[in-house]
């Protein structure tokens, strides 16, 4: 899948322009990622002409300072400011992508953000699915930025 | 007197990042109101007069749509610069309806300070 430029470009621009710090892109992941602990995942699905999701996985301190840095305040939990605005920044990214999803003119709607948090979880890989999984760092840490596509 | 703006969006976390970003953009107002969707705006504006309105367009009970409607009918608020605030890749139709309506403008996520006060300056 051939989004792995085009999710670098969008994660820059938002995470510059909104809020205000330098993300360093990595190298995309070959196996998948489902298992995660004490982390914060965020996620806006795609549906119609193609379906899957935009997720960005944050380890809770991570998803804390981004949020902190977006809003201009500390935070020290992971609160409903954290989980707001983790998925308006998944919004946001969807949104830049969903051009290029919809490349040759299908429809491509997006779901509202939804949010999973906890100790450990783990999320439901799509079948037959295109992925990528591109991580980043940033002065609080790492996260990930994944899309899936359902193979049509 | 200085200036207001109301913030209408269903997010109190979206409330607070658009503040900041006005702020960002080197726009102060003295006072920031606040509401979390339509109706709840149309309640606010029937004591206080903002200098300029910026909504979401999806929200629940009545969502930026139907407030643009109700505010076109009241002719005390009707004349209230309204900017939507949208998200790149966000429904098209939705914002040409709303400048239909009478938005006097639009900024999309993400933006810029830089691009918040080319759109909110002039109307100020």
């Amino acid at each position: 899948m051939d989004f792995k430029e085009k999710i670098i470009d969008a994660t820059r621009e938002i995470f510059e322009t909104m809020i205000m710090v330098d993300v360093t892109p990595g190298e995309a992941l070959t196996e998948h990622v489902s298992k995660f602990k004490c982390s914060l995942s965020a996620m806006v699905g795609f549906a119609g002409f193609k379906q899957g999701n935009l997720a960005i996985h944050a380890p809770d301190k991570v998803a804390m300072g981004l949020t902190g840095d977006f809003l201009g305040v500390e935070v020290d939990e992971i609160n409903e400011d954290v989980q707001d605005a983790m998925g308006e920044l998944a919004n946001m990214l969807a949104g830049s992508l969903k051009p290029f999803i919809a490349n040759d003119g299908g429809k491509v709607e997006l779901s509202l953000p939804s949010v999973v948090h906890g100790e450990e979880y783990t999320l439901t890989v799509i079948n037959k699915a295109d992925w990528i999984i591109v991580p980043f760092s940033v002065s609080h840490g790492d996260f990930m930025v994944g899309l899936e596509l359902k193979k049509q | 007197m200085g200036k207001s703006v109301l913030i209408i969006d269903d997010s109190s976390t979206m409330r607070k990042i658009v503040n900041r970003s006005l702020r960002q953009a080197g726009l102060e107002f003295d006072t920031v109101l606040e509401a979390g969707d339509g109706q709840e705006a149309l309640d606010i504006l029937s004591g206080e007069k903002p200098d300029i309105i910026l909504s979401d367009i999806n929200m629940p009970n009545m969502d930026g749509i139907e407030f643009l409607k109700k505010k076109a009918e009241d002719a005390s608020i009707k004349d209230i610069p309204v900017v939507m605030v949208t998200t790149e890749g966000g429904s098209e139709d939705m914002v040409e309806q709303s400048r239909s309506l009478g938005a006097s403008g639009c900024v999309k996520k993400p933006f810029t300070p830089d691009q918040v006060n080319d759109v909110l300056g002039p109307l100020l």
